[in-house]
């Protein structure tokens, strides 16, 4: 904890998830003094409770070459952020069951490929040699070799040891309230406190709406209710991730044995009350899915499900750079399959804002905001 | 542990089922960990992280140590009457 | 979908009693249980396929009881759908709320204005080193065995941990005819000595202790005041038992003797702890007594929690025991009747009195005897740190200090941290005695450790019995996400 003056830091951060621990970390690497704000734990809202999963298959088309390079870093973390996440580099399959989804996923594998995810299209029985675990019934499968998971759970344990280790001044339990700004830098009050800082980077995911706001800046960030279920350990059921065409399942089995189902089959909840409710027709929907995937998952028992928020902008793509008019401060969130493109685009932002030239395009949001002169009085 | 079955005691007529393969009989309706027990079963499974010796410890339903496979369904022993028939396995990891 | 006025949840005294006195006044009552038939854990049914007039034990006073309570329900309008397993129990959008289980004979589903939660307590466990080898057992467990199912635990049994239960396994057990090594208490004998001033208050259960305890002295069984079980040895199940005094905190007497006894069955229970997972579940307002055994939720005197329309009742809204649950479960069911507009304010205060006037004269003895089954703080703080607290995962309490050591700060941090309370039992075995361990280092107050969120499903429940027949084009999956 602070000391009696108050300090100054060169980066503040506020949020502690993916996005801001990674760009947290790289920041302090690369020299700044950072301070990171997090109303809870590290990487317990999204980061921590998602699927974990690292697919391309599943990712946006603009997001595959940021997605590249993300799943590289997650398959080397060990190197980079220190310490095990889980991390599972395995292959992965996206199903067709009926000719219609045969041609969507033939449709988007090519788009996919096209844009640099290594995926080919193999028969229903070719992709059986690929994943034992996996039913006769499929038609298609896009098989891609860059593909796996993380222990998302783990996620905050392992920044927590890399930001302490890089001397971030990791500031847990301490929600933001307001952000002023100010003749030079910004000031973030905190009931236990205020923090002040050179530059800031708004890092919170479906909160980024409200956090925006502290500067007049408007932009709707829509919030999806993702469930998921996990099993109780089970014996080795399956090997590889396993999606299907439309995008609503994913399915992988841990090393430990539990198996997580996801998909972002919604719930109910929003970003005051989070994740309330997981509809029961709904976690049935999707384990009558992943079982008509993989048989042997009937023999499972559902231990625990919840509900985790996912930030998604207009076009669905991410807010990440500069926010326009303010100088110093910064956004980086909303990235449609954030977990598994957050830390290369939150490395983007870090390097933005270290004065590098990032090697791939941010994600500017210019383009999700009215016109400049049309905003309210206030946002101007 | 060396549960009996206290003597003299009115209990439904004895069925016969199968555990692991071999033959058991138990009174039809008590529940399948107190008939493994009385069968000399106490040890059900080993803990999925550390391996150790695990066996029926709430005998009511919630702490989850007596798992079995009945009838290929993974079923709380303490919570399965025994029925007549019904082949039981040991839940292997 | 079954529609109805009132969904009761759990057929112990508590909820069997909020679903008569509901289904009396009028309101059209289903009753989720999962065993398979009411009665809970005190009131029992002996083993299923008893035919009448051969229970083990049929001239008990709880096993009559328990036989009435079934003949009341069977002879009510009451819907009763037992053997069924509830999963999810939801707030949807609608309002009101709704129920699904996984039934004998497949996915059932309930919908209602109002819910009254009866979920019990689950028994707790000091964790001690061997805690988790075949042959040690639940107290609780004990009872069920010689009570309902009419079989002994072992052939050399001791008996451990705390409150009135002790007394009542050792001499059924010594009734039938078993061994009983040694009787293992807690608490000293001024505790009990404490204690049974209330205890006068109800002068048949007194006289039922004091058989007890007889029956015990008359056997010569050893009962050693003051102390607790510290290790239990054996390769694949218990051979021996370590066992050591206690000091006035709860834990072990730095330097106290220990003893050796030899025993092939360890039942032990160190009090109870109220399960409360429907109103975590649904997010209403907890809050930590340490009399009522842990995280209860707040009511009013009418068992309303802070959510409209959802009742809490017997143990899991607070340890009371059976007694005080039979009173604030017909309580309960009628202010559900009186809500449902089905009873006027005069009539549901003239079928209310008797029912308030009988728990305020059950208080006294209720609050003595979970005062006995507390948990102590020293209890706690002298685990060992090898000692498997996590059953599930095999997380041990020095796993949980190094946790801590890394930053986490409340119980959820921990389990994602550690995998403790990750497993199966979704934390209902371990969850207090952990959080205990991380308030401590906190610095006391079990408020800051925190609890573990609710989340479905209420326990686990094997895909086979959710899933149902199906064809895939029946799934209903979403539309495509974006490319």
């Amino acid at each position: 904890m602070g000391s009696a003056v108050m300090q100054e830091y060169d980066l503040g951060v506020i949020g502690g998830g993916v996005h801001g621990c990674t760009a947290a970390l790289f920041a302090a690497r690369g020299g700044l003094r950072v301070a990171l704000l997090e109303r809870g734990p590290l990487c317990r809202e999204a980061s921590g409770v998602n699927a974990g999963t690292l697919t391309l298959q599943m990712t946006r088309l603009a997001l595959i070459p940021y997605a590249l390079r993300a799943h590289a870093m997650w398959a080397s973390a060990p190197q980079w952020l220190g310490h095990d996440v889980g991390v599972v580099v395995c292959d992965g399959l996206s199903l067709a069951f009926t000719e219609a989804e045969a041609e969507l996923l033939a449709f988007r594998a090519t788009k996919r490929r096209e844009a640099g995810a290594p995926i080919d299209l193999i028969s229903g029985r070719a992709a059986m040699a690929v994943e034992p675990g996996l039913t006769d019934r499929a038609l298609l499968a896009g098989h891609c070799r860059v593909d796996g998971f993380a222990n998302a759970y783990l996620t905050g344990l392992a920044f927590r040891r890399a930001l302490l280790g890089a001397g971030v001044a990791v500031m847990e339990n301490r929600p933001v309230t307001s952000l002023a700004r100010e003749e030079r830098g910004f000031t973030a009050l905190t009931p236990t406190g205020p923090v002040r800082f050179r530059r800031v980077l708004l890092a919170g995911g479906v909160w980024i709406e409200p956090m925006l706001r502290w500067l007049g800046v408007e932009l709707p960030i829509k919030v999806l209710v993702n469930q998921l279920v996990v099993t109780e350990r089970v014996r080795p059921v399956m090997r590889c991730v396993v999606g299907i065409a439309n995008g609503l399942l994913s399915l992988k089995q841990y090393p430990h044995g539990t198996v997580v189902v996801g998909g972002g089959w919604q719930g109910e909840g929003d970003r005051e009350r989070g994740g309330v409710a997981l509809l029961p027709e709904r976690v049935v929907g999707n384990l009558r899915l992943a079982c008509h995937a993989i048989p042997a998952l009937r023999g499972a028992r559902m231990a625990r499900a919840w509900a985790g928020l996912e930030a998604e902008t207009a076009d669905a793509l991410p807010a990440a750079g500069p926010i326009p008019g303010i100088p110093d401060a910064y956004v980086c969130g909303s990235v449609h399959s954030g977990y598994t493109s957050g830390p290369y685009i939150a490395r983007l932002v870090a390097e933005h804002i270290l004065g590098r030239e990032p090697a791939l395009p941010l994600f500017p949001i210019d383009r999700l905001l009215p016109p400049r002169g049309t905003q309210s009085p206030e946002a101007a | 542990m060396s549960p009996r079955r206290i003597p003299g005691l009115a209990r439904p007529a004895a069925v016969s089922f199968t555990f692991e393969g071999e033959a058991l009989a138990a009174p039809a309706g008590e529940p399948l960990a107190t008939a493994l027990a009385c069968a000399g079963h106490a040890a059900l499974r080993a803990s999925p992280a550390a391996g150790t010796p695990r066996g029926a410890f709430c005998f009511m339903g919630s702490c989850q140590e007596c798992l079995v496979l009945v009838d290929g369904v993974p079923r709380q022993a303490c919570l399965v009457p025994v029925r007549a028939g019904m082949a039981v396995w040991r839940v292997a990891l | 979908m079954r529609r109805c006025d009132l969904i009761v949840l759990g057929a112990g005294p508590a909820g069997a009693e909020a679903a008569l006195a509901a289904s009396g006044a009028g309101l059209d009552v289903v009753l989720v249980e999962e065993a398979a038939a009411a009665g809970g854990q005190v009131w029992r049914a002996p083993a299923a396929a008893s035919p009448p007039g051969l229970d083990p034990f049929p001239a008990e006073a709880e096993a009559r009881a328990g036989a009435a309570l079934r003949a009341r329900l069977a002879a009510s309008p009451v819907e009763s759908w037992f053997g069924a397993r509830a999963w999810s129990v939801i707030r949807p959008a609608e309002g009101g709320f709704r129920l699904d289980a996984a039934g004998p004979e497949g996915p059932l589903a309930c919908a209602a204005p109002r819910l009254v939660a009866a979920t019990g307590a689950v028994e707790r466990v000091i964790p001690f080193p061997g805690w988790t080898l075949p042959g040690v057992i639940g107290l609780a467990a004990a009872t069920v065995l010689l009570k309902a199912q009419g079989v002994l635990p072992g052939q050399r049994v001791v008996v451990a941990g705390c409150g009135p239960l002790l007394a009542a396994v050792a001499a059924k057990i010594l009734a039938a005819g078993g061994e009983v090594v040694a009787v293992v208490d807690r608490a000293a004998p001024a505790e009990w000595l404490a204690a049974s001033r209330a205890l006068a208050s109800r002068p048949r259960l007194l006289a039922r202790g004091l058989g007890w305890a007889l029956r015990i002295a008359g056997r010569r069984v050893p009962v050693h005041f003051a102390h607790a079980v510290r290790a239990a040895e054996g390769d694949e199940a218990l051979r021996r038992l370590r066992i050591a005094p206690l000091d006035a905190s709860g834990g072990f007497a730095p330097g106290g003797a220990e003893r050796v006894l030899e025993a092939d069955a360890l039942c032990i229970g160190d009090g109870l702890v109220p399960g409360a997972e429907i109103p975590r579940l649904l997010r209403a307002r907890l809050r930590f007594d340490r009399a009522l055994g842990g995280w209860v939720p707040e009511l009013d005197a009418e068992g309303r929690t802070s959510l409209p329309g959802l009742f809490a009742v017997g143990d899991g809204a607070g340890l009371r025991g059976q007694a005080p649950a039979v009173h604030a479960g017909r309580i309960a069911g009628l202010a559900a009747a009186q809500e449902a507009g089905r009873l006027d304010a005069a009539a549901f205060a003239a079928a209310t009195a008797p029912e308030r006037a009988a728990l305020a004269g059950l208080a006294p003895f209720a609050a003595a005897m979970a005062g006995l089954m507390a948990l102590r703080p020293g209890a706690v703080r002298d685990i060992a740190p090898e000692t498997v607290i996590c059953r599930c995962e095999d997380v041990t309490r020095g796993m949980l200090d190094a946790a801590f050591d890394e930053g986490a700060r409340e119980v959820n941090q921990v389990k994602h941290f550690t995998r403790c309370g990750m497993g199966p039992c979704q934390g209902r075995s371990c969850g207090d005695v952990a959080a205990e361990i991380i308030a401590a280092r906190l610095g006391g107050a079990r408020e800051a450790a925190g609890f573990w969120t609710g989340r479905p499903p209420l326990r686990p429940v094997p895909l086979a019995d959710l899933l149902g027949e199906f064809d895939y084009a029946d799934i209903p999956i979403p539309a495509p996400a974006p490319l």
